[in-house]
């Protein structure tokens, strides 16, 4: 069931957070700004860098999480089989 | 004012050796096919650097190469805004069921349907999903022979067929494996040819920052905001920036093409670092075009330069030509013509994996591995050649048949893949209804069948088919949802279904040895999906004020 819950979860949010920083155009035309940084308009230059920067940084950890979930899902079916074998024996 | 090289032997001489090198690397990585399987996916070995590099450049075709500056030319920061969430493709594609399919073996997105819902059902998608792959490869094709016409001073017609004829072939002789290993080269090649040139290009307008030009650009920006004060403006409402997400993010998670990049990976593990590195490049090279749009908007705004309508697909090979000699321009043609390649070569690939994986051996299973592959050899050129003709006549902007294919897929694939990964209920009839009841409702508010009947009435808007693509994918989704839970529970079409199986392979392809009826099963998340859907469908069919 762990293993189960952490993946259904991690897929939400991960979707979520990677859809929010692909789309942070779409909050600033909810909430515009003026402000500068770097020399650029805010709501111009914040969503190329959470477009690049954002997204790579959120691969890497969806990565990692993602491969110990495998591993985890792959100790639960373990756990399953050795304790059909004990109850076989 | 006609554009092209005023000298074509220099230019000639860099694609021919651009060629001489992609059929080199598939001859040597390609001799011979074996099977289909390793036709479409090569033999699933290919490294993470390769394969991101790959994906990257699968994904980063004419549209990125050419489209995007034209159509920010066209309309400013909001077509940046837009296109920056494409970057999620195959994060997405990874996390939501790319490893799943991986791990059942899935070779296309088709297959994993055939096995979920059905032929029946696998049949529509892999038709629509032909559609997909053909418009996409009609907007590759349409750049071909604008690079072609520029090369060589000849016309819009002659360039398409020489073009196209030669880069249906190169992919019908290359196959997959040779197009993996060749679309890492030309990844690299196509990240060098922009960005270089780009940096030479800022250098002449006047740009100090050109020595990293896809973010050091902001001493540029006053002077754009004196010449075009509303450059940064947003121009729309928040709903067409919603619109994005169901058009494009959605829509990339259908596209046949680039998922099939996800099973080429050697491991689960390796598809996951690929995807690290694709969005490292990725992020790169977009943020490098977005600089080129707007040194091309500065350019005709501070620098006398002036781009008719109907170049505005020419606007990086434009730009080189202006500011740079002409072997920078020469080099950068064959950037674009790598561009192309890799695309078009995935997509016809992915045409030629469906018409004779998903449809043909689907219909006639016994169907020898030699006709097989020969048939997919046949497909792959058919559909080039239906995607040259269809170029003859081509859209105001290659990029519009491009992304209107992306809607398509988020229509009547993503849907599909996504709850049948995620949700045991979901069955054939739902699958069917919705691909073909969203599907038709998506090409007819379109502008290309009935031009009357669109929800925006602002032609890019409803060319690229984000308005449509809010109305219909919602629609798609909650056909499949509801039908599926009606038609479950339905006794008389009990002996139809294939709960069971479809558990199992649920199960199965999440990585589970045993069946538990708790998972993948959620009521409460279908049901939160269809009110979310319902919303936004109703939504989309008020006024969008544009």
């Amino acid at each position: 069931m762990k293993a189960y819950k952490k993946e259904v979860q991690f897929t939400i949010w991960m979707t979520a957070a990677f859809v929010l920083v692909g789309n942070v155009g779409l909050i600033f035309s909810i909430f515009p700004t003026e402000a500068m940084m770097f020399g650029f308009p805010v709501k111009y230059i914040v969503p190329i860098l959470m477009g690049w920067f954002g997204v790579f940084f959120l691969t890497i950890v969806a990565g990692k999480i993602g491969n110990r979930i495998d591993d985890e899902i792959e100790r639960e079916n373990e756990a399953q089989e050795s304790s059909k074998e004990a109850k076989g024996a | 004012m006609q554009w092209q090289l005023s000298n074509p032997v220099m230019g000639i001489i860099v694609v021919v050796a651009t060629f001489v090198l992609f059929y080199a690397v598939s001859y040597i990585s390609n001799r011979k096919s074996a099977s289909a399987q390793e036709l479409y996916v090569g033999k699933s070995n290919v490294g993470p650097i390769t394969n991101g590099l790959a994906m990257a450049s699968t994904y980063m075709s004419l549209a990125t190469f050419l489209g995007i500056t034209a159509l920010i030319l066209n309309l400013q920061a909001p077509f940046i805004l837009l296109w920056i969430q494409l970057i999620l493709a195959i994060p997405l594609i990874t996390i939501i069921y790319g490893t799943s399919l991986r791990r059942m073996g899935a070779f296309s997105p088709t297959h994993f349907i055939r096995n979920r819902y059905g032929v029946k059902a696998s049949i529509i998608a892999a038709l629509f999903m032909i559609l997909v792959s053909i418009m996409y490869a009609l907007g590759q094709m349409i750049g071909i022979a604008v690079t072609f016409e520029t090369l060589l001073g000849i016309p819009y017609m002659t360039g398409l067929i020489v073009g196209g004829l030669i880069i249906v072939g190169y992919v019908t002789i290359g196959g997959m494996a040779g197009a993996t290993n060749n679309a890492a080269i030309q990844m690299v090649i196509m990240a060098l040819m922009f960005i270089v040139p780009l940096a030479a290009i800022m250098k002449a307008v006047g740009g100090n920052g050109w020595y990293f030009p896809p973010l050091l650009y902001a001493d540029m920006v006053p002077a754009m905001l004196e010449a075009v004060p509303t450059f940064f403006d947003y121009q729309f409402s928040p709903k067409w920036y919603f619109a994005i997400i169901p058009a494009l993010t959605i829509g990339a998670l259908g596209l046949p093409h680039l998922a099939m990049r996800v099973y080429t990976a050697s491991s689960l593990k390796s598809a996951r670092s690929a995807m690290v590195w694709f969005a490292f490049i990725l992020g790169l090279v977009f943020s490098a075009t977005y600089a080129m749009g707007f040194v091309g908007v500065f350019a005709t705004a501070t620098q006398g330069l002036e781009v008719s309508a109907a170049d505005a697909d020419k606007l990086t090979i434009i730009l080189n030509l202006v500011y740079n000699p002409e072997w920078v321009t020469a080099l950068v043609i064959a950037g674009a013509i790598s561009a192309g390649l890799s695309t078009l070569s995935g997509n016809l690939l992915a045409i030629g994996a469906l018409l004779s994986q998903d449809i043909v051996a689907t219909l006639k299973p016994n169907i020898s591995q030699k006709a097989s592959l020969r048939l997919g050899y046949i497909a792959i050129f058919v559909g080039g050649v239906i995607s040259i003709i269809l170029a003859v006549e081509p859209p105001a902007f290659l990029v519009v048949s491009i992304l209107w294919a992306f809607g398509l897929a988020g229509v009547t694939n993503a849907p599909l893949i996504i709850v049948g990964v995620w949700w045991k209920e979901a069955n054939k009839y739902g699958a069917m209804a919705a691909a073909v009841v969203g599907g038709a409702i998506y090409i007819i508010v379109s502008p290309f069948v009935f031009p009357n009947i669109v929800l925006t009435g602002h032609s890019v808007t409803d060319g690229m088919g984000i308005s449509g693509a809010l109305l219909a994918v919602p629609i798609s989704f909650i056909l499949l949802i509801v039908v599926s839970y009606i038609t479950n529970r339905i006794p008389s079409l009990d002996s139809r279904l294939t709960k069971k199986q479809d558990s199992e392979l649920i199960e199965q392809i999440h990585g589970w040895k045993d069946v538990q009826p708790y998972r993948y099963n959620s009521k409460i998340g279908a049901g939160v999906t269809v009110v979310v859907c319902f919303a936004v469908a109703v939504w989309a069919l008020m006024p969008w004020g544009m």
